[in-house]
């Protein structure tokens, strides 16, 4: 029945149609690119990086699309269950378990072991990357690593005369110091609405020191320590931090830090043109600070890479093209301009790292043999909707003091160590 | 003119072609999704479900109940002061006075300016940090860092406000249309037995207006059950699922989480309810029939 | 359209306006309610226009500027949003699916509403109910069905698709309305003519026509906004950054990572300027019904 009604709709539509078939009669290929993150920051990179390979590879176009990132993942799941998805497309592997359940992409595992890229990336992307299948292939090539951080003002910490912290009971000394609500200035932006949950999640295990997200098949996020955090962020709330912060996406956040009445933001690596656009060299990054046991744990940020689509007609051309973009010198070239960590080790040694002080200072925590980290199992399918949907609403519940960082956390761990045991039981 | 009755049929037969070929199908889709368990994250698990989505939704998720609450209320008090304040604007800009074509101009501009720019301009103005609020605290009038979005107490007031404000126009826009439809004598006769503005009003001009305000009201209704774009940015539907409307809900259970069965189901429980409510308004309003 | 034939004789139109003799007689006539038309229109005035200053303030300080009176002004952000977002083509694209939109929505919902409105046919209150429950559903839920029968049609990344898509869309809603307006319009002129020897259609173009313009204007309006707003269909039945459109450009400003207030505020000025300008010389018409020989406005 289905197909009959799309049979008669097509052919009542036909004879409107116009055509849109584009194969070349010079024997030119065309691939289309998906930049999932497509705007006045990213969009230019991008279009000088194109301008390289075509130069380079006079016989390929690529076509540029540009993907709002707040639609990108419905663009994604409407293309896909269409049949209409792009040669190569920009993912991160917090949506690229569902692309990879959809048997959308191809993996590229033999591809880079057959080509330059073999042994030039950073191997705990590739870990994480690998990791976020159930079938343990890379499904995407790691371009750039992101870390989260904490972005302060420098000119109000020196003002004040105090140093940035590096432990949360300074942090919160910090944060209670710099604000003045008479004069709408506010220590801390707590991220409160879409996307709140990540962020506490990294910050719960920075301070926690908690060393594994799952122990024995249970899920640690309600540790005890964890859930101290929790209400330790919810007590800043209003006394440190904005009103408006309970519902703050990253656009509300960024827009109270960039408009001058909060000292420090947490927010990743990524937010570095926003910041910097708008306050120039007031503005600097610092580790997220860590808890009384002094250990360092990171939850490390979703990886941005490149993934090759299953249905593409020109498979050869679209991985010639990912692999360009995470050549030695276009990963280079991306990560300088959006300041984040390079996939690509070669570019490890780049004169602009030394200069760009946050990439520096990430690679530092990175590479500190002290440092652990303990990936959010963003394998699993219902990651999103139980860390999303279910749980930033009751994240919302804490800050307005309707509910206790233990039993948000308890509710969460629940549902996480479920989800883990189906998982295990389907591998 | 009931002699030829192929004409109607010929005037409405594009409209039904279109509705035929683009909706049906996809409205279908619908109902047959809302009876299976359906998510791309979980093939697995895909299946017929039965009654199982409504009977979940029904029984076992308060947030349904409550983000119906929302919903009507939200229908309710925005229709009704749009209704309100579009007459009156319809009324004045109506009356000859200098300026009138500028400002007419003026206030239904909002109605021209897109979705993602309404909220996007709204995010402006209410931020605590950029905003009106934190201009006039500088004067002197309100306390800085006031977040009438973040405020369990306001952010209902906020968001009418802020929906008002390009909904307005859409009820100013076809009332004002339609006031030019009333023949001037009718106005001449009441003003010679001495009716007074307000008696003119009730006995000419709402009674000529009423099925355009039956109409509008409706299709407002519906509009604002189902839209989504503008609480969806400003508060996400929070704080803590406090601005959630139905359609929000739907959004967040099928688009983010994946969970499309599910929101097949919560789309087709709004469907019915809008179905039943729209027969019963147009019943009780008698549409149609002359004064 | 074809010009009044038969001026309709019943209603005289008003005489013509001199706005300073018309407003002293109302004043006369009733002394002291000026402030009933002026008081709510200021205070509306405010409400509309303030909103509109802050995406104008937005659009022309430098990033980083909090300041209320944007001075000195800066251009960097139409450059932004003409240079790196690609304005441009987004515009050109939403002037044509605008314009397309208008004319088709305005023709079928004219043809519909008047059957609706004039005739007694079997299934007619179906057929309104069904109107109806089209608008029952949001768009977000018939995606995936509507880009499987884009993508049979071939109409996947074209101008015509979106025209095709949005006019399917709002008809349903235009038709209603129109139908209300023609309603709102006496038979009796229409049936006179008829009687007088003219074809329906005839009648119509004659007599009736000419009254539907501020329905026209309205429901003509509507549809072009509608379209000139349109998002998700414009994002998701397009894969080409050459048939993006405006709403889709504005949503480039507002991407974590990409977060540009000025370029979305300075993308805004140029989105809502020239509806608002246009709109400006259309909205004349509005109040052009019957008085269409008169001056007005």
């Amino acid at each position: 029945m289905r197909r009959l009604l799309v049979a008669v709709a097509a052919a009542a539509l036909a004879l409107t149609a116009c055509g849109s078939g584009e194969t070349g009669g010079d024997g030119k290929v065309t691939i289309t690119f998906w930049d999932n993150n497509g705007g006045p920051a990213r969009t230019p990179i991008y279009e000088e990086l194109i301008k390289r390979f075509e130069t380079a590879n006079p016989d390929i176009h690529v076509e540029y699309v540009g993907i709002p990132s707040a639609s990108v993942q419905q663009k994604y799941d409407t293309a896909i269950a269409g049949g209409e998805t792009p040669d190569v497309g920009g993912v991160t592997t917090s949506y690229l378990a569902h692309l990879v359940g959809q048997e959308a992409l191809a993996p590229v595992d033999d591809r880079i072991n057959g080509g330059p890229l073999k042994d030039r990336l950073l191997p705990s992307l590739v870990e994480t990357v690998r990791q976020t299948a159930p079938d343990g292939k890379l499904y995407i090539v790691p371009s750039s690593a992101n870390m989260d951080i904490i972005w302060y003002r420098t000119d109000w910490f020196k003002d004040a005369g105090i140093e940035p912290p590096k432990t949360w009971d300074e942090f919160v000394t910090a944060a209670t110091k710099l604000t003045d609500t008479a004069a709408n200035k506010y220590g801390y932006t707590i991220r409160g609405g879409a996307g709140s949950v990540f962020q506490l999640i990294t910050e719960a295990y920075a301070y926690s020191g908690v060393d594994n997200f799952y122990k024995g098949g249970q899920s640690t996020l309600n540790d005890k320590a964890n859930a101290e955090l929790v209400d330790k962020v919810a007590d800043l709330y209003k006394k440190a931090t904005p009103e408006a912060d309970v519902n703050n996406s990253f656009t509300q956040m960024i827009a109270q830090f960039t408009g001058g009445s909060v000292a420090m933001m947490h927010h990743n690596l990524g937010s570095y043109s926003d910041v910097t656009k708008a306050l120039g060299d007031k503005v600097a990054a610092i580790p997220l600070p860590v808890g009384p046991s002094g250990k360092r744990t990171i939850v490390p940020n979703p990886t941005d890479g490149f993934a090759v689509f299953k249905n593409s007609e020109h498979p050869d051309a679209a991985w010639k093209f990912a692999e360009f973009l995470t050549s030695a010198e276009s990963n280079s070239y991306w990560n300088e301009k959006v300041g984040q960590i390079p996939a690509n080790t070669d570019v490890r040694s780049a004169a602009w790292i030394d200069k760009a002080a946050h990439v520096k200072m990430a690679l530092d925590v990175l590479e500190d043999p002290a440092t652990v980290l303990v990936p959010a199992p963003v394998y699993l399918p219902q990651y999103s909707s139980i860390t999303k949907t279910d749980s930033e609403p009751q994240y919302q519940k804490v800050l307005l003091g309707e509910l206790s960082g233990q039993q948000f956390l308890d509710e969460m761990a629940k549902k996480l160590t479920e989800a883990q045991k189906e998982w295990e039981e389907r591998k | 003119m009931r002699t030829r009755t192929w004409a109607p049929y010929a005037l409405i037969a594009p409209t039904l072609v279109l509705m035929g070929v683009f909706l049906i199908y996809p409205i279908g889709s619908v109902v047959y999704y809302s009876l299976q368990r359906y998510n791309v994250t979980q093939p697995w698990k895909n299946g017929f479900a039965g009654l199982d989505n409504f009977k979940q939704m029904l029984f076992d998720d308060p947030l349904f109940w409550q983000s119906l609450a929302f919903s009507a209320k939200w229908v309710f008090v925005e229709v009704g002061l749009q209704l309100l304040l579009g007459l009156i604007l319809a009324l004045v800009v109506n009356e000859t006075f200098i300026g009138r074509g500028v400002a007419r101009a003026l206030v239904f501009s909002p109605w021209a300016v897109s979705g993602v720019l309404t909220t996007g301009i709204w995010i402006l103005l209410l931020n605590p940090s950029t905003g009106i609020f934190q201009e006039l605290s500088e004067l002197g009038i309100g306390s800085p860092g006031t977040s009438v979005l973040g405020n369990p107490e306001t952010v209902f007031d906020a968001l009418v406000v802020t929906e008002l404000w390009r909904g307005v126009p859409f009820f100013a826009i076809l009332l004002l249309a339609d006031l030019q439809s009333i023949p001037k004598d009718l106005y001449e006769a009441a003003s010679v037995d001495g009716a007074s503005r307000w008696r003119r009003f009730t006995s000419v001009t709402l009674p000529h207006l009423k099925d355009a305000i039956i109409l509008s009201t409706l299709l407002r209704a519906v509009w604002e059950f189902n839209n989504v774009d503008l609480i969806y940015t400003l508060t996400g539907g929070g704080p803590a699922n406090q601005t959630t409307t139905l359609p929000l809900y739907v959004a967040r259970q099928a688009v983010d989480s994946h969970n499309f069965g599910y929101g097949s189901a919560l789309t087709v429980a709004g469907f019915l309810i809008l179905l039943f409510f729209s027969i019963l308004y147009l019943r009780l309003s008698k549409f149609g029939s002359r004064a | 359209m074809t010009e009044t034939l038969t001026r309709p004789p019943v209603n005289t139109p008003p005489p013509p306006r001199r706005p300073t003799k018309r407003r002293r007689r109302a004043v006369a006539e009733e002394p002291g309610k000026r402030w009933l038309i002026h008081v709510p229109l200021v205070v509306y005035l405010l409400f509309t226009l303030i909103p509109f200053y802050w995406m104008l303030v937005f659009a022309v300080r430098p990033t980083g500027s909090t300041q209320l009176v944007p001075w000195p002004m800066t251009l960097e952000h139409f450059d932004t949003v003409w240079n790196d977002i690609g304005f441009g083509i987004f515009f050109y694209n939403s002037v044509i699916i605008g314009l397309g939109v208008l004319v088709f929505v305005t023709i079928l919902s004219t043809m519909g509403g008047y059957a609706l409105a004039r005739f007694k046919f079997r299934g007619q209150r179906v057929f309104l109910l069904a109107l109806l429950c089209t608008q029952f559903i949001p768009g977000a839920m018939m995606l995936i069905p509507l880009f499987v029968i884009f993508k049979g049609a071939g109409l996947l990344n074209s101008l015509t698709g979106l025209v095709i898509a949005e006019v399917a869309f709002q008809l349903p809603l235009a038709l209603i309305l129109m139908s209300g307006f023609v309603r709102n319009i006496s038979y009796e002129l229409e049936e006179a003519a008829m009687v007088d020897g003219c074809s329906r259609m005839r009648a119509f173009f004659a007599v009736t026509l000419p009254q539907l313009k501020p329905a026209l204007v309205a429901v003509g309006s509507f549809a072009f906004i509608g379209a000139w707003n349109q998002f998700l269909f414009a994002l998701m039945f397009a894969s080409r950054q050459d048939k993006f459109t405006l709403p889709v450009g504005l949503s480039y400003a507002l991407g974590e990572f990409n977060t540009d207030f000025g370029a979305l505020a300075a993308g805004g000025v140029v989105a809502a300027v020239p509806v608002v300008l246009v709109f400006a010389v259309v909205q004349r018409f509005l109040v052009q019904g019957l008085s269409a020989g008169a001056v007005k406005g």
